[in-house]
C-alpha cells in the first residue's frame, strides 16, 4: 500500500525533498501540530488545550530551540562523516567536549574582555568548535589512516569526552559543574545558525561535487579512487566536518545557559546519540534531519512543560514520551538504508 | 606511423615471482587486440602497467611513439588511457550522469556548483555520437550489467581515453549482450579509438580482434592476425601443448536408473512457474546434458533435484527412493554432488580457508567429525590431495577462498565434489569462468567419473561443452524440453531451434522422452509469442 502522505506536495521546500519517507514525515509532523491547534483552539479546557497552550507558546519554542541545537547540528555532522563511509557514533563526546571548551575559554578570557575584537563568549564558542573539530581530526586519523573499528574509536571518543570534560572542570573550577560565565548566547542565534547550516548542508551534499565525492566514498570508494580522486581525503574531510558542526551544537547548547554542567552524562544528556537516531530518522537528508531534530527537542520541551502542570501520571513515564514517539515513529515510517561502504576500510592498491 | 601503444620489453616482478617476462605488445591506431591467455598468465599484470597500476620494473611504454611514465593511473587517463575493470566502478545509487562526470565534474557559481546540464549534455552526446542508447538519468542500479559496462566506457570516453582497455569484458554479459558490444567496438575503432581487452576465451577473441597477443606464464607467445589462426592453433600457444578441443567420449552402455524425474515443476523466488512439468531419467555410466539459454528454469529444476527448492508437482526419485521432502544434508549423505552455478554464493564460504571449504557438506561425517569435533588434520589433508589432484592455485590449503581467482576456486568446489565418491554428480556450469588447460582436465574427470559407472546431470550454457560430453542432451526452453536428441548426430542449428522454442519432427528425436508440445495447445502457442525475436532458420 501506498504511503497517502507520501503524495502531499510541499510548498518552497518540495524540491530539497528527494523521498517519499522525508516527504511524509513532514507532511505527519505538520499534520499533528496543525490538529493539536485547531482541537486546543475549540476546546481551551480539555487536555488538547493545555497541549496546545504549551506547544504553542513562546517559552517552549525558545526551549525547543535551544535543545534542538545540538541534536541537529550534530545530526548534519553524522551525515557527513557517515555518507563518506565512516560511522561517527562518537557525536555525544563531540559536544560533551564543545560544551566544556566553549565555556573554560570564556572563561579564561573573562566575560567582559575581547581577543581581537571578539567578544569572550564568542571566542569561547570558536574554542568550542575548535576542540570538537580536533577530537574528530583524531577519531578521523585512527579510523581511517590505522583502519581502527569505527564503532569502537567512537565509543573512546565518547568515554574520553565523558570522562575528561567533568575532570577538567574540577581541576580548574573545583566542581564537575563550571561557575556560571553570567552571559550567554541568546537562543535566537542558535536558530538561525541550525536553519543555515540545515540548508548548507543541503546545498553542499546535493549539489556540490564535494558532496557528489562524499557519497561515492561512502558507496563505492574504489569508484572514486579509479577517476583518481583520494578516498581518505574525502573522508577525513567528511569527518572533520562532523566535528565543526557537533561543535557548533555543542557550543551553542553550553552558552545558551552560560555554564557546563558535568554530573551524570553531564548537560548533553544523549543528545549526540538522539542526533544519529535523528538523521537516519530523516535519512540523511538534512531538512529531514532538521525536522526530526526539532520533533525530538519539541517533544523534549513539552515533557519538561508537563511535568509542571501536574497531571496525575509520574514524571518518570512523561520523561519517556520523546524515545516513545521514536519508536512509534520508527516502526511506522519504515528503514533507512545505509551507504554500502559505511563502517568498511579502504585501501588502495599500489 | 607509430603504433598507438607500444609496450617495450616490459618485465614485472613481485617479490617471488616475475609476472611479466620481456614482454613486447605494439596495437594500431583504431584496431582491437585482444590479450589471451590462460589464468595467472599476467595478463592483467601488463595492463595494469599500461595503465599506471603497477610500475614496471624494466621497459617502456609508449603512446604514439612517446615514451610516457606512469605514477598512477591519473598519469595514464591524462595521457587518454582509460580502463573497464572486470567488477564495474560504479555507485549504484547515482545516475548515470554523476558516475560518467565523477571526479571530474563541471562546475558553476565558482565551483560552489556541479553544472548538472553541461554534464547531462556532455554524456548525451557522447552516447550518441557512439551510438549507444544509455539515459543519463537512469540510475546504475535500476540499468542492465550491459548498460553499465557502456556507462563505464563513457566514463573513460568522457576522460578523453584514446585507448581504452577492457578487462573479461564479457565475462559478465548475456549472449546478446555481447553482441552488442562487438558493435560498440566496431563504432569506437571506426572513431579512431584504439581497444585493448582482455579474454581467456578463444572464440570471443577470433570474433571480435583484429590481432591476437598470446600470453603464457608472462611471455609473449607470439601476436598473430585474426584471419591467420585456427582455434586449435591459438589453444597450443596459450596451453603450450596440443590441446583436444572436443573431449573423446567412447561409447559404453548405460547401467541401472540412478535419477528419475517425473513431470517436476517448480517454482521460482518470486512465485512464477519457472520449470512446467519435465520428466527424464539418468542412468549410471550416462552423463545427461540439458542445454538452454540461462534463465530458462534450469536453476529451478536443478535446486528441485538437489533439495533447495520444494517441487510444486511431481515426483523425483533417486536410487530408487521418492526424494520429496528429503533435506539438503539427506541428499548429500545419500551420494548426490553438486556443483552450484554460483560458486562464490553456494559453493564456497568466501572467508574460510580451503581446508574449512574442503569438509563442507562432509563436516558431519568421519573422518572429519568424531565425537562431536572436527578433525583438522583430516580435513587439511583432504583439502590438500584435493588441491594436488585438481591443480588448485595457489597451492595453499590456509589461503582464504576469496584470495583465489573464480577459475581455481571452481576446480576446488569440482575437487571437493568428485571426491566425495558420489553416485549422482548435478553439475551446473561446471567449467564456467576456468581457462581452457584447466577446462580439459574437468572434463576428463568428469569422463572419468562416467566410466566409473557414475550417473552425471550436466547443465551447461556453454553449447559445446554439452554436446561433447553428453551421452543425451535436452534442450529447455521456459520451463520445457523441446526435445532430447542424440548429441553426436544433431546439428547446432537444430539445437539453436529448440533452444528458441520450437520443435523438431526430425528422426533425431527421441519420441518417447520428448515433451509433446504439438498436443499442447496452450503452451504452443505461448512459446511463439516469445521465441520471435530468437528464431533460427533451419
Amino acid at each position: 500500500m501506498r504511503n497517502p502522505l507520501a503524495d502531499v506536495t510541499i510548498p518552497i521546500l518540495d524540491d530539497l525533498i528527494e523521498s517519499d519517507y522525508v516527504r511524509s514525515l513532514i507532511v505527519g509532523t505538520v499534520g499533528v501540530l496543525g490538529a493539536l491547534l485547531v482541537f486546543g483552539a475549540l476546546f481551551p479546557d480539555s487536555v488538547a488545550g493545555d497541549l496546545s497552550g504549551i506547544v504553542f507558546s513562546s517559552s517552549t519554542a525558545a526551549s525547543t530551540s535551544r535543545l534542538a541545537a545540538p541534536i541537529v547540528l550534530a545530526g548534519l555532522g553524522g551525515i557527513f562523516a557517515e555518507k563518506s563511509g565512516v560511522i561517527n557514533i562518537g557525536l555525544e563526546g563531540l559536544l560533551i567536549i564543545s560544551a566544556f571548551a566553549s565555556v573554560y575559554v570564556a572563561s579564561v578570557v573573562g566575560i567582559g574582555n575581547a581577543v581581537l575584537g571578539i567578544p569572550a563568549i564568542w571566542v569561547g564558542f570558536l574554542a568550542g568548535v575548535a576542540a570538537s573539530t580536533a577530537l574528530a581530526g583524531v577519531f578521523g586519523v585512527v579510523c581511517i589512516e590505522f583502519k581502527a573499528d569505527q564503532i569502537i574509536a567512537g565509543l573512546a571518543v565518547w568515554l574520553i569526552a565523558l570522562g575528561l570534560a567533568p575532570f577538567m572542570s574540577t581541576v580548574f573550577f573545583g566542581g564537575v559543574n563550571t561557575p556560571n560565565l553570567g552571559a550567554r548566547v541568546s537562543w535566537r542565534y542558535s536558530a538561525v545558525m541550525v536553519v543555515v547550516a540545515t540548508f548548507a548542508s543541503w546545498w553542499a551534499l546535493n549539489r556540490t561535487a564535494f558532496g557528489k565525492h562524499l557519497r561515492a566514498a561512502g558507496e563505492n570508494p574504489k569508484a572514486l579512487d579509479t577517476v583518481g580522486v583520494s578516498v581518505s581525503k574525502v573522508r577525513h574531510a567528511g569527518v572533520l566536518l562532523s566535528g565543526v558542526l557537533s561543535g557548533v551544537g555543542g557550543s551553542a547548547l553550553a552558552l545558551s545557559i552560560g555554564q557546563f554542567v558535568g554530573s551524570g552524562e553531564t548537560m548533553v544528556q544523549g543528545k549526540g546519540f538522539i542526533a544519529i537516531v535523528a538523521y537516519l530518522f530523516g535519512n540523511y537528508n538534512p531538512v529531514g534531519t532538521l525536522g526530526a531534530g526539532v520533533l525530538f527537542a519539541g517533544l523534549d520541551a513539552v515533557q519538561i512543560r508537563l511535568q509542571q502542570l501536574g497531571y496525575a501520571v509520574p514524571d518518570t513515564l512523561v520523561q519517556t514520551i520523546p524515545y516513545v514517539v521514536v519508536i512509534v515513529v520508527l516502526a511506522l515510517v519504515g528503514r533507512t538504508r545505509l551507504p554500502e561502504a559505511a563502517g568498511e576500510h579502504y585501501e588502495t592498491e599500489d | 606511423m607509430n603504433p598507438a601503444v607500444h609496450m617495450d620489453g616490459i618485465t614485472k616482478r613481485f617479490p617471488g615471482v616475475v609476472a611479466n617476462d620481456d614482454v613486447d605488445l605494439a596495437v594500431e591506431r583504431g584496431s582491437v587486440h585482444a590479450l589471451l591467455g590462460e589464468n595467472g598468465a599476467g595478463k592483467t599484470t601488463l595492463m595494469n602497467v599500461l595503465y599506471g597500476l603497477y610500475e614496471p620494473t624494466e621497459g617502456t611504454v609508449f603512446l604514439d611513439g612517446e615514451p610516457q611514465s606512469f605514477d598512477s593511473p591519473r598519469d595514464a587517463i591524462d595521457a587518454g588511457v582509460g580502463m573497464i575493470h572486470q567488477h564495474f566502478m560504479l555507485v549504484d545509487p547515482m545516475t548515470v550522469w554523476e558516475n560518467v562526470v565523477l571526479g571530474n565534474e563541471p562546475k558553476t557559481w565558482g565551483g560552489l556548483r556541479v553544472d548538472e546540464d553541461a554534464a547531462r549534455e556532455a554524456v548525451v552526446d557522447l552516447s550518441e555520437r557512439y551510438g549507444f542508447d544509455v539515459d543519463p538519468d537512469a540510475r546504475i542500479e535500476d540499468v542492465s550489467v550491459g548498460v553499465q559496462q557502456r556507462v563505464e566506457i563513457l566514463k573513460a570516453l568522457y576522460r578523453g581515453a584514446d585507448v581504452l582497455i577492457l578487462d573479461e569484458p564479457t565475462a559478465v554479459l548475456t549472449p546478446q549482450e555481447v553482441e552488442d558490444l562487438y558493435d560498440v567496438f566496431e563504432e569506437l575503432t571506426d572513431q579512431g579509438k584504439t581497444i585493448i581487452f582482455i579474454s581467456h576465451k578463444l572464440g570471443e577473441a577470433l570474433s571480435a580482434a583484429d590481432e591476437i597477443t598470446v600470453l603464457r606464464d608472462g611471455v609473449n607467445v607470439g601476436t598473430v592476425a585474426t584471419d591467420g589462426v585456427t582455434r586449435e592453433e591459438l589453444a597450443e600457444m596459450m596451453v603450450g601443448r596440443e590441446v583436444l578441443m572436443d573431449p573423446a567420449t567412447t561409447p559404453q552402455e548405460p547401467g541401472d536408473r540412478v535419477l528419475e524425474v517425473t513431470d517436476v515443476r517448480a517454482e521460482d523466488d518470486r512465485g512464477v512457474e519457472a520449470v512446467s512439468g519435465v520428466s527424464f531419467e539418468v542412468r549410471a555410466g550416462e552423463v545427461f546434458g540439458i542445454a538452454g539459454v540461462d534463465g530458462n528454469g534450469q536453476s529451478q529444476l536443478v535446486e528441485a533435484i538437489t533439495g533447495m527448492r520444494e517441487a510444486t508437482d511431481g515426483s523425483v526419485t533417486y536410487l530408487g527412493e521418492p526424494m520429496a521432502g528429503a533435506s539438503r544434508r539427506e541428499h548429500i549423505d545419500r551420494g548426490m554432488a553438486f556443483i552450484p552455478e554460483d560458486r562464490q554464493e553456494r559453493g564456497l564460504v568466501m572467508s574460510y580457508d580451503l581446508t574449512e571449504n574442503g569438509i563442507l557438506g562432509s563436516q558431519h561425517d568421519p573422518p572429519f567429525a568424531s565425537g562431536g569435533r572436527l578433525d583438522w588434520r583430516a580435513s587439511r589433508e583432504h583439502a590438500e590431495s584435493v588441491i594436488e589432484q585438481y591443480d588448485v592455485r595457489p597451492p595453499n590449503a590456509d589461503a582464504e577462498a576469496e584470495s583465489l581467482s573464480g577459475g581455481n576456486q571452481q576446480k576446488f568446489i569440482v575437487g571437493r565434489e568428485f571426491e566425495r565418491d558420489p553416485d549422482l554428480v548435478v553439475a551446473m556450469h561446471p567449467t564456467r569462468g576456468v581457462d581452457i588447460g584447466s577446462t580439459e582436465f574437468l572434463h576428463d574427470r568428469l569422463l572419468e567419473l562416467r566410466a566409473e559407472g557414475k550417473a552425471v546431470l550436466l547443465v551447461s550454457s556453454k553449447l559445446d561443452e554439452v554436446q561433447g560430453l553428453s551421452d543425451r542432451l535436452a534442450v529447455i526452453h521456459e520451463g520445457e524440453f523441446t526435445g532430447v536428441v542424440d548429441p553426436a548426430t544433431v546439428t547446432e542449428e537444430e539445437i539453436g531451434l529448440l533452444m528458441a522454442g520450437e520443435t523438431l519432427d526430425d528422426d533425431s528425436v527421441e519420441g518417447a522422452a520428448v515433451h509433446d508440445a504439438a498436443t499442447d495447445p496452450a503452451g504452443d502457442a505461448e512459446t511463439d509469442d516469445d521465441a520471435g525475436g530468437e528464431e533460427v532458420d533451419a
